[in-house]
């Protein structure tokens, strides 16, 4: 047992941190600033994600013949937690999550066209899976497909598609089987190229983050864009969330939160003389913020260890999103305390603390403890497979 | 980074668990209730009989020496099991500082001792005092040793003892000597404590330690105490983790069984989120207690990853103690079914060597410190 990072790790860590700094432009920060391309999709960010891949940062854990490195997890994590802490709006969802899945079960000519495509960093996907009234509970989902001779035919609406106004494909959980005996097993994937005659899709504004409601009227493709079997999208769907999981509740950019505010209380005056730092009370809540911190990384580098030892517990998976995500709000909430009222000022008014950073996560943050598998099902699923207690109603 | 538990490390679980069940259901657990001290002589024979005493004592004296983190593997198990086992006391603050920072005439004399079965404890805290690197209690130097004086408090197995291992000050000098329970101007006095066992306050009014028995003086004797403080943490922090991880583990049978409403009260997702809550926050105090014994193991500075172990196994005996004797309704309090015993112990080590309020408040100084100077 050795709970630290290899002299190897730690290179990795530092070279992508540095790589990292170049990709940050100052035209990419202003381009970032334009609320819609805060998540990406934005010139500058086009540039520089296609710069990543041409630079062979994309993919690290892909097998050697789609063009990854094959490095394991840990590395996987490594950089990811580093993408992640830059602020850049690297797709990783796309690149960690649903690509290694098409890599996988497209057939070669789609896996060329979008797997290739990811690899050089000029194809990003969004995830189609809520829907209006089909949330966590994805095997109620009601989008349909019908065939017609070679072709798919897709009506239906999906809620909460996240990257969608500028992604290249959205992948599309559909049901393809209207009266099967399990309410899961009627479902199929797809590719949906957003250039599609029928396809189309409105903002949703959120506390923090544009997110997107789309919509497939008669949307019509090819069935080289159906991913695996028909009726078999289920095992698809599940097989890439612990992956996405790893990804959500990285270590380092709420790391790097705590220590800008801790930067930011040693430099600031008090009311009462000395510095904000030197009050206790900002002192207990630094401290409360480190302590879970610890605890936050070491379970990203043990889920990490796990995933490459083989399939990740499912209790252990679910303790990771209910964890993590809970602890995020706790941080924001701690931290954000420790700035006072102006902690409340957000990026571009005057007087924002830390370009009002804390400010916008903390209105983003209540979305991670329901997406992604609402925390009460998480925790069904820990009492179930952790605890071996029986199935709640 | 590497998270395998060696091979021999969980065949020394194995065993312990084997040998620890022999020794702790209900019935002989009750024989060391309250007024006795906690301690089955029995039990510890066959401990160290199959070598389980010696897991951090080097082989030239009777161990086996796997070291730190395999004997915080043994002071999970006796958490688990709320042995009347004093393996944390015994081996951790007493034989670990002994072996790290002890003569080798007194680590030859002792440590096979221990090896084999003898008591020498530690006494770590003071009332209002849990840093033995600074205790009240003081010292001066007599001819052929030391003269010492003090109280020291809530001492496991201090009238068992061959020697009680415990630091004083010495005009400003620290020292770390082995005094006998039975010498001169010694008095113990039994206090009952939360966790339903008789410990003892020592009163020492110049105590006379010859020189051979003592451990440490000055820089040598404050870096043993800093060892003992963190060594022990940790060790509490893997007690506490069997402890809890058995209070929840009969959380979720008993909830799984008990029908309340026509149905089992774990199918309600009030009762059961709250055992998965506790899955949570176990595996928590898991990880961080992990982090602390490898890097302890190791030898590497570890004060920090210990003090975060340490509030984290605080907060989470509270929550999950809490939760397991809600769940449980009055069968949780009850003294004929076993819950309460663990309820007990986790509130002991909860309150023992630094409690969350205090670590906490001592690492926002910390951190304080380290922004202030790079500001």
């Amino acid at each position: 047992m050795n709970i630290e990072l290899t002299a190897a790790q730690k290179a990795l860590q530092t070279e992508v941190r540095e790589y990292m700094k170049t990709v940050m432009t100052p035209e990419l920060l202003e381009e970032m600033k334009d609320d819609d391309l805060k998540e990406g999709g934005g010139p500058e960010f086009r540039k520089q994600y296609a710069r990543m891949g041409a630079d062979g940062w994309i993919g690290l854990s892909w097998p050697k013949d789609l063009g990854g490195k094959e490095l394991s997890h840990i590395e996987q994590y490594i950089f990811t937690d580093e993408v992640i802490r830059s602020g850049f709006a690297y797709p990783f969802l796309t690149t960690e999550a649903v690509a290694p899945v098409l890599a996988k079960n497209a057939n070669d000519e789609v896996r060329e066209e979008v797997v290739g495509g990811v690899k050089r960093g000029e194809v990003t996907i969004a995830i189609g899976y809520s829907e209006p009234n089909a949330g966590t509970d994805l095997a109620s989902l009601r989008t349909k497909a019908e065939r017609d001779g070679d072709d798919w035919v897709i009506n239906g609406q999906k809620m909460w598609t996240s990257l969608a106004n500028y992604a290249d494909y959205v992948w599309l959980a559909a049901r393809t089987d209207p009266d099967p005996d399990k309410k899961h097993k009627g479902l199929t994937m797809f590719l949906v190229p957003t250039d599609t005659p029928g396809y189309s899709c409105t903002p949703v504004r959120t506390l923090g983050a544009r997110t997107n409601a789309t919509y497939y009227e008669d949307v019509r493709i090819s069935d080289k864009y159906r991913v695996g079997e028909i009726n078999g999208g289920w095992k698809l769907i599940t097989s890439q969330l612990n992956v996405e999981r790893l990804s959500l509740f990285t270590h380092g950019q709420v790391h790097s939160l705590y220590e800008s505010v801790a930067e930011w209380a040693a430099e600031t005056k008090a009311p009462s003389g000395g510095k904000v730092i030197e009050q206790s009370w900002v002192q207990h809540n630094l401290a409360r913020v480190k302590v879970g911190l610890e605890a936050l990384k070491i379970m990203c580098w043990n889920q990490a260890w796990m995933m490459d030892q083989g399939p990740l517990d499912m209790a252990k998976a679910s303790t990771a999103k209910v964890y993590g995500s809970e602890f995020f709000v706790e941080l924001y909430r701690l931290l954000l305390e420790c700035m006072g009222g102006a902690g409340s000022i957000a990026a571009h008014s005057p007087g924002a603390i830390l370009q009002g950073k804390l400010e916008f996560r903390w209105r983003v943050g209540s979305i991670l403890t329901f997406g992604g598998g609402t925390n009460e099902v998480q925790r069904d699923i820990i009492a179930m497979a952790g605890l071996w207690m029986p199935r709640t109603r | 980074m590497d998270f395998t538990i060696a091979e021999e490390l969980a065949s020394v679980q194995q065993l312990a668990q084997q040998i620890l069940n022999d020794f702790s259901d209900v019935e002989q657990l009750k024989a060391f209730d309250g007024e006795h001290v906690r301690f089955d002589s029995k039990l510890w024979e066959a401990l160290a009989e199959a070598g389980l005493l010696g897991l951090d004592i080097p082989e030239p004296q009777g161990g086996t020496d796997l070291g730190f983190f395999a004997l915080t593997a043994l002071c999970e198990e006796v958490g688990r099991t709320a042995a009347p086992a004093p393996v944390v006391p015994v081996l951790v603050s007493a034989a670990g500082t002994l072996r790290r920072f002890g003569s080798d005439a007194l680590k030859e004399q002792w440590l096979s001792a221990i090896a084999g079965g003898s008591i020498v404890t530690a006494a770590l805290e003071e009332y209002g005092n849990e840093d033995p690197a600074t205790p009240a209690t003081s010292a001066k130097a007599t001819e052929g040793g030391y003269a010492v004086s003090g109280t020291k408090i809530c001492v496991s197995l201090a009238d068992q003892a061959q020697r009680i291992l415990l630091s004083a000050n010495c005009d400003g000098q620290l020292i770390v000597a082995l005094i006998d329970p039975k010498a001169a101007g010694v008095t113990l006095s039994p206090q009952l404590v939360t966790a339903n066992e008789l410990r003892h306050e020592i009163a020492l009014d110049n105590v006379q330690v010859p020189a051979e028995d003592i451990v440490a003086t000055g820089a040598t004797a404050v870096d043993a105490m800093n060892w003992a403080t963190q060594a022990t943490r940790t060790a509490l922090c893997a007690s506490m983790l069997g402890l809890c991880d058995k209070m929840m583990r009969i959380t979720g049978s008993y909830t799984s069984e008990r029908e309340q409403f026509g149905r089992a009260i774990a199918t309600f997702q009030s009762v059961s989120h709250r055992v998965a809550d506790c899955y949570i926050d176990i595996e928590c105090l898991r990880l961080v207690t992990q982090q602390a014994a490898s890097l302890i193991d190791q030898g590497r500075p570890a004060e920090e990853a210990v003090t975060i172990a340490k509030i984290w196994c605080g907060d989470v005996a509270h929550r999950v103690s809490q939760a397991s004797q809600h769940c449980h309704g009055g069968t949780g309090v009850d003294r004929d079914y076993p819950l309460f015993r663990y309820c007990l112990q986790a509130r002991q080590i909860e309150l023992s060597m630094g409690n969350s309020a205090q670590l906490t408040g001592q690492l926002g100084e910390e951190i304080a410190r380290e922004f202030l100077a790079a500001s």
